[in-house]
């Protein structure tokens, strides 16, 4: 038997949301295989760990707490990735973010009001993530550096500069030896919404963001710039296409509204500068999948970002439920990529199986 | 073709609610028990298999499930400091819990954010130092042991040099240490301590490279305040290669690790503590919480000196403490093995009768801290020592 495999050069929307929807419920059924192996009913497994999420007050309002943070790096994500930009590295534009906001909240927070150092921060945050996100694109456009390598490597390089920063200088006066910087002053610090641990604010530039660059993709000529390198970068050239500032502007872009959600993980969760597992959590690589998931579309990123965001909140849940260990969540979110990427060959080619004619 | 992905998402996030019906069904059944019962979470900062302090304290919690039936417990691991609101909140809210343990230094603020927002809940925050009506603390504290273990280092030592592997510039870990100094000062003026901060409680990778770093800088006996027995293995991998590295072993019983290198170590029953704070919580002790402070030291045997249950000291090396003899200004020609012995039964009667931090004692820069004759308030121990006692090599962390 032979197996060839062509590109799909055309594919109906309707063929689309199947694919989506079957590669999200096939990752399900594969994660409830290894709920099953573990003796625990997939069902009411899954299911715990969506009305952990989605079905109660509490719960949802922890989902909208983790999906700002994924809904923001996932829709600049999105951004690179329609221009074939593989960007790894949200997860260190997310911590210069926080550094840059840091240093403003600490240096210039004690003596401003609110409605100064905030946007102060965010300007700050959204720089730090951008630089951190030009280097990448400067590597590749200039020399050629093949991005996923970069953006992954700068990853560590971020990591170990915050350690750098909050085991030596920046280490604060008032946290027993710990390596945390000293809490922002209260004026830099996001108000919750009531005893949530929701930033209206936050919510509402995660929420933006994502609507701003889906319409910056799909209705102005530099989305239409970013779609053709992506799709094509020798008619990009051909029509005049300036490579390298597209390029560095995507590229700060995205990481600039990945540093507006370390921003907002600083001043609204941690209040202080700490450890970079701690700050993070992971979510750089968890928008990977959100990002995808939005078929990387910008605006989709709201959507499958609470949806990831679920994932994780309920994670906790049957931790608790079930005594299952941390790592499950790890485990869901590996699964539901392998199956989405899968999906997403699937759209793009033919797979054809064939009996070899003797 | 937007709306049809939009739509689909929606369906994806309505589906979460179908499998959920079934899921409260199953729920609703395990409820069905006569005794009243007490529920408590533990937020654990490791995995429960570190196979140290979480393993500990996932012992002492099995243990308390085992003696008090009343008590039902549920646990979530690997909770980073900084984030534990969120798992508290949830353990509060959704599971309803009665009482709950954070088992780390670092919640300490979030515990003191949560009792506030939860006054009807009992929160027990273990190895701080602040309380609120609704907030005590506790702690199975084992800077004796350290002392102990100080002695039998100091008096094994070839080289002069005792390494450590430590995780964070805490109080806890400026008193074990200084603790552990001490009793090498004891028996060996000339050793040095060495200390390799790697910032984590959980990270095997760095302990190891602390460890060896340690090793390749001369240091033959290993002790170390971090949440695995990575520590033990390297120097049982030296030990197997001819080279004498030992190690001490910390809060688990870690001697399959390292059969040889293992000399001694400092073990935790937290099975104990937690059966008095919960039995305290039924007999309504635990109203108001600003004054408690369960501290459990050598005398009500919260802590012990061992590698593993079975031996104070690994059978290996009891004979060559027993021959190493040194001349003791308050006991005068003793061995090693024997001043162990002496000073664990004085400790055993409690802090009046023998503390390691008896006055003076000098930090490195010469200052006095304790005065001649002194004993250490508890104060003075776990809140306010951030400083290394004068045979210490190494500078305290840069700020």
């Amino acid at each position: 038997m032979t197996v060839t495999i062509l590109p799909r050069e055309k594919t109906s929307a309707l063929f689309n949301a199947l694919i989506l929807f079957g590669s999200l419920l096939a990752g399900l059924v594969a994660v409830g295989v290894v709920f099953l192996a573990k003796g625990i009913n997939p069902f009411f497994a899954i299911g715990e760990i969506f009305t952990a999420s989605f079905g109660s007050a509490f719960g949802f309002q922890e989902t909208l707490t983790k999906a700002i943070p994924l809904i923001l790096i996932g829709s600049g994500l999105a951004l690179a990735y329609r221009a074939k930009f593989w960007n790894i590295g949200a997860e260190s534009q997310l911590l210069l973010g926080a550094v840059f906001a840091t240093w403003i909240g600490l240096k210039f927070g004690p003596g401003l009001p609110a409605w100064a150092i905030l946007p102060l921060m965010f300007l700050a945050g959204f720089i730090g993530g951008g630089l951190w996100g030009l280097i990448p694109a400067i590597f590749k456009v200039k020399f050629g550096i093949n991005e996923v390598i970069s953006t992954l490597m700068l990853n560590y390089i971020a990591a170990e500069f915050v350690k750098f920063l909050v085991v030596g200088p920046w280490k604060g006066e008032t946290k027993y030896g710990y390596p945390y910087t000293d809490d922002l002053p209260t004026q830099a610090i996001l108000k919750h919404l009531g005893s949530t641990r929701i930033s209206l604010l936050m919510l509402v530039i995660a929420v933006c963001t994502a609507l701003v660059l889906a319409f910056l993709v799909y209705r102005t000529r530099f989305g239409y710039e970013i779609r053709v390198i992506g799709e094509n970068p020798e008619a990009g050239r051909y029509a005049g296409i300036d490579f390298f500032r597209t390029s560095l502007i995507m590229m700060f872009i995205s990481g600039g509204v990945a540093g507006l959600a370390g921003v907002g993980e600083l001043s609204s969760i941690h209040h202080h500068l700490s450890y970079p597992e701690t700050i993070s959590a992971g979510y750089g690589f968890t928008a990977i999948i959100v990002a995808w998931l939005g078929r990387l579309n910008p605006g989709f990123s709201i959507l499958s970002g609470l949806f990831f965001a679920g994932i994780i909140v309920g994670g906790d849940a049957i931790q608790m439920s079930m005594g299952l260990p941390a790592t499950t969540v790890n485990v869901f979110n590996g699964l539901i990529l392998i199956f989405l990427i899968t999906g997403d060959f699937l759209l793009n080619h033919r797979v054809r199986f064939q009996r070899r004619v003797l | 073709m937007k709306k049809i992905y939009a739509l689909l998402l929606a369906l994806m996030l309505a589906s979460g609610y179908l499998f959920a019906s079934g899921g409260q069904d199953t729920a609703a059944a395990d409820d069905q028990g006569g005794e009243e019962k007490v529920k408590v979470g533990f937020v654990y900062i490791g995995p429960a298999g570190d196979f140290g302090w979480t393993y500990a304290h996932e012992q002492g919690r099995l243990y308390l499930e085992q003696q008090l039936p009343w008590v039902e417990t549920i646990t979530v691991e690997s909770v980073p400091e900084g984030d534990a609101v969120r798992f508290i909140d949830r353990m509060v809210q959704q599971q309803k819990c009665d009482v709950i343990f954070t088992t780390s230094f670092g919640y300490m603020d979030d515990t003191v954010q949560a009792a506030a927002k939860y006054p009807d809940t009992t929160f027990f925050h273990c190895s701080g130092f602040k309380r609120s009506p609704n907030m005590g603390t506790y702690m199975g504290d084992m800077y004796q042991i350290y002392y102990l273990n100080g002695l039998i280092s100091g008096a094994l030592t070839e080289t002069d040099k005792i390494g450590y592997v430590a995780a964070f510039p805490i109080p806890e870990l400026f008193r074990h240490m200084n603790a552990f100094g001490l009793g090498i000062k004891e028996v060996n003026p000339a050793a040095t301590v060495n200390v390799k901060w790697t910032y984590a409680w959980y990270g095997p990778d760095k302990a190891r490279e602390a460890a060896e770093a340690l090793v390749s800088e001369k240091c033959d006996v290993l002790g170390f305040t971090e949440d695995t027995p990575t520590v033990i293995e390297v120097a049982q991998e030296h030990m197997e290669k001819g080279d004498t590295v030992y190690a001490l072993s910390h809060y688990s019983p870690m001697q399959a690790y390292g059969e040889d290198a293992t000399i001694t170590g400092q073990l935790t029953d937290w099975g104990v503590i937690y059966e008095q704070v919960m039995k305290d919580y039924k007999a309504g002790k635990t109203a108001d919480l600003s004054n408690y402070d369960l501290l459990w030291l050598m005398k009500e045997n919260a802590v012990e000196l061992g590698a593993s249950w079975d031996e104070k000291i690994n059978g290996k090396y009891v004979d060559a403490l027993k021959a190493k003899m040194i001349d003791h200004a308050e006991f005068g020609n003793i061995s090693v093995y024997d001043l162990v012995m002496k000073r664990y039964d004085q400790m055993k009667q409690g802090r009046e009768v023998f503390d390691p931090f008896t006055g003076p004692i000098y930090d490195q820069n010469g200052n006095m801290t304790v005065a001649e004759g002194e004993i250490a308030s508890i104060g003075h121990l776990f809140g306010e020592m951030m400083y290394q006692v004068d045979n210490f090599a190494t500078p305290l962390p840069q700020n």
